[in-house]
This record gives C-alpha cells, structure tokens and sequence, in this order.
C-alpha cells in the first residue's frame, strides 16, 4: 500500500461571507500518495484551482484538515509555510511567472537561493536540469527571448530543481500548443520516473491525464469519482 | 510681478489648449468617454495621480508669492523711506552732500506750484547728518539723520505718531523727536536732555519717541541707525545754516500710489515751472519715490529669479514624476488599451483617450498646485520672518508683507496647467507606439530597429551642426557663459546619436554621459575654451546641474548591470539573502529606465540642497578672507565733520585708547566725477580718496593697509602699487565694481557700472566742476565695500580735495571692537566722528545672506516632497503591477519579511544612488565656484563643506524614502500568494 503525502479530510473553501458566500471546495476528503502523479479535472469553475492552492498551502482553507507528510500545513505560521514551499514543494502555473528581469538561468537557480543553497550550487544544478530539460543553449535569455513552450520547461526546471517532496501545476500545458503540450507532459513524466517526485497536475486536457497515474473529477467543489 | 504681456501669452496659451481639447473631446466623443471613466475609476488613485502631479505648480506658486511678498516688504520700506516726498529739488555740494541755498528759493518754489492740482505741498527742510548725546544715560550715537523741519509748514507730509498712537504735528524749537530706532540706540525716553550735533552742538530735550510710520521713518526708512527730528530754525543754528535750507520737498496729491504714479509727469512739470529757480540756485528734480519704488521691484524680481531657478529643479523633478506615473499607467492598462486597439479604435483615438484623462489631472492639479503654492508662500514668509528679524527688520513688518496677487495665482495655474499638459502629451507619444499583439500579451517592446538609430543619427548630426554654429557665436566674448556650455552640450549629444547608430549603445552613451559630465563640471576646461570673459547668473547653476546630473544618470542607465555585479559583490552572496539581494538588485538595475526616473528625480533634488548648503557654508566659511580683502585688515572706517589733528598721535598719547588702537591711516575723500572709456554713461559720479603721503609707523596708510588686488599692471605685488601710487600723481588704483563682470553667481557689480581692465586711462574731476585729470588705473582692488578711485594725495590736491575727513583704523587684537569704538567715539564726540565697524558689517551683510540661503534650502527641500512622492507613488504601482512575480516569489518560498527586505533594498539603492549623485555633484558646483576667479576677488578662496548638513540631507532622505515605501512594501508582502499568481490586478 502506497504512503499518502497528502491527506485532506472535510476541506471547505468559501469565498465571501453571508448571502455573498461562494463556496469553492465543498467537504473534500482526498489522499495523494508519494510518487504519484494525479491529474484533476473538471470544468471551469468546479475548484480546480482552489483545491490546488489550498492543499499546496498557497491559500488558507475555511474548514477541515490539510495535512502534508504528517503535518497539517494550515497550523503553520507564514515563515514555516514559505519554509515548507521553499523546501518541500514546486509551482508550476499556466502563465509561467518567471521573473522578466532574470534570465532561465536565474530563475531556475531562485528556490536553491532561497533554501540557503550556495550560489555556486545553485548555479550548477540550475545548469544541469535546464541542459537536461533542453535548454543548455538558453541559460543567459530572459523570458522574453524565449517561445512559451520554453519559458514552461524553465518554470517546470524552477519547481523540480530543489527536488521537492510535490509538484504542483496548474494547468501547465493551458498556454501551448499541441507540441508545446506534449513536450511538457512527456517531460513531467519522465523526471517523476527519474526523481520520484509527487506531481499533481490540474488540467482541462485529457491528454495530459490520460499520462498521469490517476485522475480526479471535479464538479461543484467535490470530487466525483476516482 | 511679470509682464502684462507674459500673463496675456500665458493666458492665451491655456484658451488655445482649452479650445483644441474642447474640439477634439467633441469629435471624439468615445475616447473623451472612456477617459473620464477612467478618471471616476478609483477615487484613490485619482488622488494620487493629482498628488503627483501638483508639485511643479506648487513650486511656481511659492516662487510667485514669495516675489510678491518680498515687493510688498520692499515697497513698504521704500514709502517710509521716502514719506509723502514725491519728488526733491536739492542741490549737490562738493564734498558730495547736499548743498544748502537760501530760504527764498522755498517761497517762490511754492509761489510757482500754487494751484497746481497734482502737487498737495511744498515742504522746506534740512536733511543732514548729526549726532547725539543722551545726558540722562550717557550713551552717544553718531551717524544719524537729522531733519529739520517745521510743524506748520509740513501738513502735506502727514503727522508723526507717538509710541502710543497719537498723532503729533512737530518738534518745538527747544525739543526733538526721536525714532524708535535712534532713541533705542541711545536708551532714551521722552523728557531726557541731549546734546544734540550738527556742525555745532546745542542742548534740547526729548519731546517724544515717534513710530517708523511713513513720516517717523523719513528718509532712511528704519534701515540707517535713525532720525532726530528738530524745527527747521533749530537745524539751521545746528548747521549753522540761517537762512539757508539743503531740501525741498514736494508732496503729489492723491494717496502715496497716486503720487508714484505720477511721479515722471510732476518732475518734468516742475522742470519747466521752477526752470529759473533750478538755475538760479543750482538745483535739480529728483524723484525718490518713484525711483525707489523701480528699484524695489527689480530687487524683489531677482529674489524670485532665484527662487524660480532654484525651483526649476524641483520643477523637472515633478515633471519627471509625471511621465513616471503615465508611463507606468499605460503599462498598468497596456493589455485594456491593446483590446480597444483590437476591436477597432483608431491608434490616435487611443492616444487622444490618455490626453483627455491627462488634460482633467492637470487641470484639477493645476488648481491644487496653485492652493498649495499660497500655503508653500506664506510658510516660507513666516519662516523669513524668524531668520530676518534678527537683521533690523521687523517680523511683524515681514508677515504684514504677505502678498498674494491674483496674477502671480493665474500665472501659477496657467503655468503648472501647461507643464502637465506638456508632460501628457510626451507621454501619450509612448503610448502612440503601442503594438496590439505586444499589449494584448503584455510582451516587452523589442529593440529598436536600425532605421529608429538612423533616424536618430539625422537629428543627431543636426544637433551638432546647430551646437557648433551656437559655440562659434557664443564662446568667445562676454555672453552669458549658459550659452556655449549648452552649445557644447548640444554637440556631445548630436555626436553620440550618431556613433549609436553603428557602434554599441554602452560605450557610446557612457561616453555621452561621461562627456556631458566633465563638459558641464569641469571648470578648467571652461576657462581653457571659453575664457574668462563671459557673464554669468544663477541660471548657469541650473544649465550644469542638470548637464551634469542628466550626464550621470547617462552612465548609470547604460551601465547599471554592472553595478549590480559589483553590489552583490560587496553584499555577499550566500546566506538567505542571497536570493534578497538579487530581487532586491536586479529591478533596478537591469529595468533602469524606470529606476532612472527615480534616481534622477532623487539625484536633482539632492543636487539642490546640497549646493545650497555648500553655498551657504562656503560664504560663511570664507568671511574671514571677505574682511580681509574688504577692509583692508582695518577694523573701522570712519568719517568726521571736522579733521581730527594728527588722528594717531592724538590715540597713542590717550591712555584709555592706547592699548585699544593699532594704527589709524587718514584719507582725504572727495566727490568726484569719473569718465571711463566705453561706458555710456559719463561721468559716473564716486568717491575720490587720497591718503596722505607726510605719516609714518602707525598712521601711514600705504604701509599698514592689507588690502588686495583682483589684477595689477604688469602683474605688480600690491605693496608696488601702493608704492607707485604713493609717488606717482599719473595712476589711480580702483575698487572691485569697477573689475569686468565674470561668469559667476559671486561678485561683480549688479547695476549700472563702468567697468575697466588694468591699464585704462580714466578721467576723474571734482563733482563741483573744475579741471579734470587723467590718470592710468594700475590695480583693482578685490574689496566692493569701500568704493571710490584712489588717487595720488598731488592729484587729489590738484582737485581740490586736501582735507582729511575719513580714517581706517585698527583695534587691538582681544579688545572689545564695540568698546573700543564707543571710547573713540566719546573722545573725539566733538568731531563728529562717525564709525563704520566693517567686519560686523559685513557680518550682518552675510548673516542676511545666511537667513536667505536657510530659505531657498527650505525651498528647494520642498523637492524632497517629491522625491518622496515618487518613490512612494512608483512603489505602490510597482506592486499592482508585480503582483504575479509577487506570487511567484511568495510560493517559491519567499517570507513576507524577505519581500519587504527586497522591496527595501530595491528603494535603497535608488535612494542611496541618487543621494550620492546628488551630493557630489552639489559639492564640486560649488567647489566650482570656488576655483572661480570671480570668487576669489571677494577673498571667496576656501570651499567649506557643510557635511553636518549634507549628512542630515542624506538620513533625512532616506528615513523619509524608507517610510514612503512601507506602506507599499507591507502591502507587496501580505499580498495572499494564491491570488497573486493568478492576475495581474
């Protein structure tokens, strides 16, 4: 039996309060087990996205329990939630977000820095997986001298360069084309194969599920069958 | 204060703007729209933006009203001076006072105006100087004015009022009236006897103390140690003048602004009517008022030139900062704009929407700017008040003065009004370039193409062309020494647009902005190229600040990457920082364009305040050289009515002044008339002064003066001159006023002046009439203070001037110089001694300054408002629009703490930058000035740093900075990172 990293039990999210109250997530209660890669799917506005942030930490939840690797993440104060982000886990989002005023390069190297990695270390392994990823001949461009499927092979180098325990991606193909989309799937496969890692992917494309270990649907902030 | 010619260009300007907006907003109806829309879209941000964008009218606002005030103060000074005397008819004695003639000349003066609807009076008086002596206190005081005149016949000169308010018509024959000022120099009160001193001296009492109103001021307007007032038969016993008068005065109808204003048609008037008394008697029409009050004005105009200039720099500060803030809207709003662009609206269309929205901010800052302004004025007449009173004007007088014209207000508003929307419209011209696909994506804008740096090499090689044409006509010859350097300016930067077009941006705008640097800060290199001919004002410190500040922030722009290699150098680059130090850095470093607004803003109003800082120390600093070359080592200068026998002989053998005295040199001084080559107005009327050639030791002039020279013949030693001027009766030596006017903010004679080099042959003649003589000037002297020609005692003689009258004279090293003036004095009361202390005199003179250069540094701080502004305002949208790289950062593992860390470290290096630009810069202009052979003729030799000063300038602007930016950091970092990542806003 597989270990959960994950556990989310009750988990509810509403947004606003009073008759203005949208709730996101609904009573969620949900494993994600090491190693896995989970796709999460449903159609816009189900709570794809709430559910990403809320069990990644990146936003608070209004009821229930999110634990993660034993711990419940949202009895964190905000230093050891960024500390936990910083060493135990990786973005990767729709629109990239890389920072337009660093090359690949230094994106890449930014969580390492911000574990207290050397700069030097950090340079290396920047170095390495970028080159791994492809990328070696584009380690000094910024951003904007690179195509979209390139600027997400850097944001995916970003959040697997620290090795985290999870990856989470938001929609990780939804800004490229089929190339770019397939490109970006077959690599999230092989470096969970080759590091490991937890990834959990939320996506409209069925593709890039049907390349993931397992799926989950979504509707109405609860998740339908597995 | 300007022109009604400038208020009407202004104000047909704004109906110009006013009318083309109206036009265009009705024939573009959408755009006009959408821009007000996007006016009501947040109240906040609409408060901000007018906060932004409201300082440079509040800066010309200030500047106005302080121009105003300070005319108002200027004429109020100038109708006490003056009274109600419209206009004088005196004559001019040879000694240079006024000469006196017969009472007659009165009676048929009268007799001739009678029934003259513009003239309310004739007033006859005696106006000279005289001194008293308080029996009751025992204090003397000397150098005062003394005015006789009689109760009944100067109705048209208004009453004087007592202490208490009463109205008083005159003095009684055996009674005087004092002025506040001459009764508190001498610890009167009213019933007290005196000795009071024309040329002879007579007992009298107190008969009241009387305020400086318009007739208690008459004459000195409160600014000459003060008046006594006695009746006219009283003045002429203490003159021994009987039956004789020195003044006549004439009072216009109509209230004291009538009577100035008709002024010129009243004199030329009375020139024919009284034609034959004028001849019969010697005498001339005079118009004090009305002269006083042209040259009030123009003394009021150069204060708010200053404060105009100095403003400027806060002016380009704020206009700065406003095409920061469009140019950051644009960007905020580039994905909006490129949708309307999208579904069809006209590139124009879009930028006429961004002129509409622009156009309603200036006119609603214009308007704040204007208010503010009011409220910048009157701090800055209130804070004049406290640092003047302590020089003889009163506070009161000073906020009474407070003067708010409505054309300086309209003046204000049209021009804050057309500098924003100037400002609107270069910044529309970015957004104009907009590209639909790049703004919808919110891409960067690429590279300039080739053709872009070809066409910026044309006007590139057009403004060199137009620079070398302005340098060939203006570096040479006395011009105003802005010319040329812009000149040169124009033709550095045409040269680099030109070798950008096929060498690499760096080093060819590093060496533009190195190039502009040294051009405008080396003075070396001005006097190698340009001479040291040219004039210059205080606008030549605007022409290079802004050359050398613009010429740094060059460098910084094109080369800012690599100072961010060397910062994380110095801020190491391990550790949790690291990461920091990065974000922190690389904003504004490797985005330097934005930072470069930032920084320049910062750097100018750093400039600003420590220049004038450094001005002030500097001029404090060097007072001790100023008295040197001034007062030619000497301590006192004095004059006496009549010649003290053997001064010095007289002081050695008194026991009491002994030990107080060093020397005393005697001088023999004249009124003369001088004609100098070239000058349009011969004979310019000065002191002739002489010193005598039979003393020796202590009491010979030519050995025991210290006195330098600004230029000698042949380059002589200034003991030679006074050699060659002692024994040769063919040379003069002259004082600084007459040295050429130099390119420097120090120095040089203001008004109408003849001016010469060494080795000029002038003319001087007795102001009497007689012969004239020609001599050869062999020096000019660095002192301004005591003005005159110096002659040989022969050729003085040989004009008719062999009396000793004046003395320079030298305390003691460790006495007292104000008690060992008052036991001179009271020895030798019976001569009518007058003294000058010079150094204290030139002290006050530079407190004043002092008091002037603690304004305009309050003034120019105002800048740092928008310096502070800026970053504040540049912060809070640097974080709408990072708010996804916020996110990321956040969910990469970034603390709110290290946000705020890096958010502070990006403001610090601009601020810091900026703060360092601006406090070398302002410390080697001045330096500049220093090295300036102007500078150095007023012994201004030394630069004084005023590091204490510049210290506080600097933490001040930090601490400031870093509380601007608090706000907008706390809010970057508690930004809920889930929400950050998703969107832009």
């Amino acid at each position: 039996m597989p270990e959960p990293v994950v556990v989310g039990r009750d988990v509810w999210k509403v947004y606003g309060s009073g008759e203005t109250a949208v709730p996101a997530l609904r009573g969620i209660d949900v494993e994600i087990f090491r190693g896995e890669i989970l796709a999460v799917m449903g159609p816009s506005g189900c709570g794809k996205t709430t559910f990403l942030n809320c069990f990644s930490g990146l936003d608070d939840i209004s009821k229930g329990v999110v634990t993660v690797e034993g711990t419940d993440i949202h009895k964190m104060p905000d230093a050891r939630k960024s500390e936990y982000r910083a060493r135990r886990t990786g973005f990767v989002f729709q629109s990239y977000n890389l920072l337009p005023i660093l090359s690949a390069e230094e994106n890449v190297e930014m969580p390492l820095l911000i574990a207290g990695r050397s700069a030097r270390e950090a340079r290396e392994a920047a170095k390495a997986i970028l080159t791994q990823m492809g990328l070696g001949d584009r380690l000094r461009h910024r951003p904007s001298e690179l195509s979209g499927g390139q600027q997400q092979r850097v944001s995916l180098a970003r959040a697997l360069v620290a090795h985290p325990a999870i990856v989470w991606a938001d929609e990780p193909t939804g800004n490229l084309d089929a190339e770019g989309s397939k490109q970006v799937t077959e690599l999230l496969r092989q470096l969970n194969h080759e590091f490991h890692q937890t990834m959990v992917v939320v996506t409209h494309d069925a593709e890039v599920a049907s390349a993931c270990d397992r799926t989950l649907h979504m509707r109405d902030g609860r998740f339908l069958t597995e | 204060m300007a022109t009604l010619s400038t208020v009407g260009l202004l104000l047909l300007l704004l109906a110009v703007v006013g009318l083309a907006t109206a036009l265009l907003g009705l024939r573009h109806r959408l755009s006009f729209r959408i821009a007000m829309r996007n006016v009501r879209r947040g109240r906040a941000r609409t408060v901000l933006l007018i906060a932004g964008l409201l300082v440079g009218t509040t800066i010309v606002a200030g500047s106005l009203i302080v121009g105003d005030t300070v005319q108002q103060l200027s004429f109020h000074y100038t109708y006490i001076g003056a009274g109600y005397v419209d206009e004088s008819v005196t004559g001019t004695s040879p000694t240079g006072g006024l000469s006196y003639f017969p009472y007659a000349a009165y009676t048929q003066t009268a007799a001739l105006v009678a029934g003259d609807p513009d003239i309310a009076g004739v007033t006859p008086e005696i106006v000279d100087s005289g001194a008293i002596y308080d029996r009751a206190t025992g204090i003397p005081a000397t150098a005062l004015n003394l005015i006789g005149v009689n109760a009944n016949q100067s109705s048209a000169l208004g009453p004087f009022l007592a202490d208490n308010g009463t109205p008083l018509e005159g003095p009684s024959g055996s009674g005087v009236f004092l002025d506040d000022q001459a009764a508190q120099t001498v610890n009167a009160t009213v019933g007290d006897p005196l000795l009071v001193f024309g040329q002879v001296g007579i007992p009298l009492h107190v008969e009241a103390i009387v305020q400086e109103n318009v007739r208690g001021g008459f004459i000195t307007g409160g600014l000459t140690p003060g008046n006594v007032f006695v009746s006219l038969a009283t003045a002429q016993l203490l003159e021994n003048a009987s039956g004789r008068i020195n003044y006549l005065a004439v009072t216009n109808s109509g209230s004291n602004a009538h009577g100035a204003a008709i002024s010129t048609r009243v004199s030329a008037s009375l020139n024919v009517t009284l034609a034959s008394v004028l001849a019969t008697y010697g005498l001339s029409v005079a118009t004090p008022l009305e002269t006083g009050l042209e040259q009030s004005a123009q003394s009021s105009q150069s204060t708010m030139t200053v404060f105009l200039v100095l403003g400027l720099f806060s002016i380009v500060a704020g206009a700065l900062l406003i095409v920061g803030i469009f140019v950051m809207l644009a960007e905020e709003r580039k994905g909006e704009m490129g949708m309307l662009r999208a579904i069809g609206m006209r590139r124009r269309e879009l930028v006429y929407t961004y002129y509409f929205e622009g156009v309603a901010y200036a006119a609603g800052s214009a308007l704040a700017g204007t208010g503010l302004g009011v409220g910048v004025g009157y701090l800055l007449v209130y804070l004049a008040g406290s640092v003047l009173k302590g020089e003889g004007i009163p506070e009161a007088a000073i906020l009474q003065s407070f003067t708010v014209t409505g054309q300086s207000l309209l003046l204000a508003y049209v021009i804050g009004f057309l500098l924003t929307v100037a400002t609107v419209v270069f910044a529309c011209t970015r957004v104009s370039r907009l590209n639909i696909v790049r703004a919808i994506r919110d891409v960067p804008e690429p590279r300039p193409a080739v053709r872009t740096y070809t066409v910026l090499a044309y006007l590139g090689g057009a403004l060199v062309v137009l620079g070398l044409l302005a340098f060939r006509a203006t570096y040479s010859g006395a011009s105003d020494i802005s010319y040329p350097i812009l000149s040169g300016a124009l033709v550095v930067l045409g040269a680099g647009l030109v070798a950008a077009r096929f060498l690499r941006n760096r080093p060819v705008f590093t060496a533009v902005g190195i190039g502009l640097t040294v051009w405008a800060g080396w003075v070396p290199l001005h006097a190698l190229l340009l001479g040291s001919a040219h004039t210059g004002g205080i606008f030549i410190v605007f022409v290079e600040g802004i050359l050398m500040v613009g010429g740094t922030l060059m460098v910084f722009l094109f080369n800012a990457p690599l100072l961010a290699t060397l910062l994380r150098r110095v801020l190491g680059r391990r550790g949790q920082s690291s990461p920091v130090i990065r974000v922190g850095l690389d904003y504004p470093t490797r985005q330097p364009t934005r930072s470069a607004v930032s920084l320049t803003i910062f750097a100018l109003v750093v400039f600003t305040m420590v220049a004038t800082a450094a001005f002030g120390s500097t001029i404090q600093g060097n007072l001790d050289n100023v008295v040197a070359n001034e007062a030619g080592g000497y301590t006192y200068f004095g004059a006496s009515q009549t010649p003290i026998p053997d001064l010095w002989g007289s002081i050695e053998s008194n026991a009491t002044l002994a030990p107080e005295f060093v020397n005393a040199a005697e001088l023999v001084v004249g009124a003369g008339e001088v004609t100098v080559p070239g000058y349009d107005a011969n004979p310019y009327s000065d002191r002739l002064l002489a010193a005598p050639v039979n003393t020796t030791g202590p009491a010979d002039f030519y050995t025991t003066n210290r006195f330098t020279f600004a230029s000698t013949l042949g380059d002589l030693s200034a003991a030679a001159v006074f050699e060659e001027l002692s024994t040769n009766a063919t040379v003069a030596i002259v004082d600084n006023t007459y040295a050429p006017p130099t390119a420097s903010i120090v120095g040089g004679s203001t008004g109408p002046h003849p001016h010469l080099v060494v080795g000029t042959t002038i003319s001087v003649a007795p102001v009497s009439g007689g012969r004239a003589v020609n001599v050869t000037v062999i020096g000019i002297l660095k002192e301004a203070a005591l003005t005159g020609v110096w002659l040989n005692p022969a050729t003085a003689a040989g004009l008719g001037f062999t009396t000793v009258g004046a003395y320079l004279i030298t305390a003691a090293p460790g006495v007292s110089t104000t008690l060992a003036s008052q036991n001179l004095l009271k020895a030798y009361f019976a001569f009518g001694l007058v003294l000058f202390n010079i150094k204290a005199l030139l002290a006050t003179s530079f407190n004043t300054t002092e008091g002037f250069i603690g304004l305009l540094e309050i003034f120019v701080g105002l800048g740092l408002a928008v310096g502070i502004a800026a970053m504040g305002i540049l912060a809070l949208r640097a974080v709408v629009e990072r708010r996804r790289q916020i996110g990321m950062l956040r969910a990469a593992g970034f603390t709110q703490a290290m946000v705020v860390r890096a958010y502070l470290l990006e403001y610090s290096v601009v601020t810091l930058l900026g703060v360092a630009i601006g406090v070398v810069l302002g410390v080697l202009i001045v330096y500049n000035l220093t090295v300036s052979a102007s500078a150095a003729a007023e012994g201004i030799t030394t630069f004084v740093g005023p590091w204490t000063t510049i210290a506080e300038i600097a933490v001040v602007a930090y601490v400031l900075v870093l509380a601007a930016i608090a706000v907008p950091s706390v809010r970057a970092a508690r930004l809920p990172p889930a929400e950050a990542v998703r969107s832009a806003e």
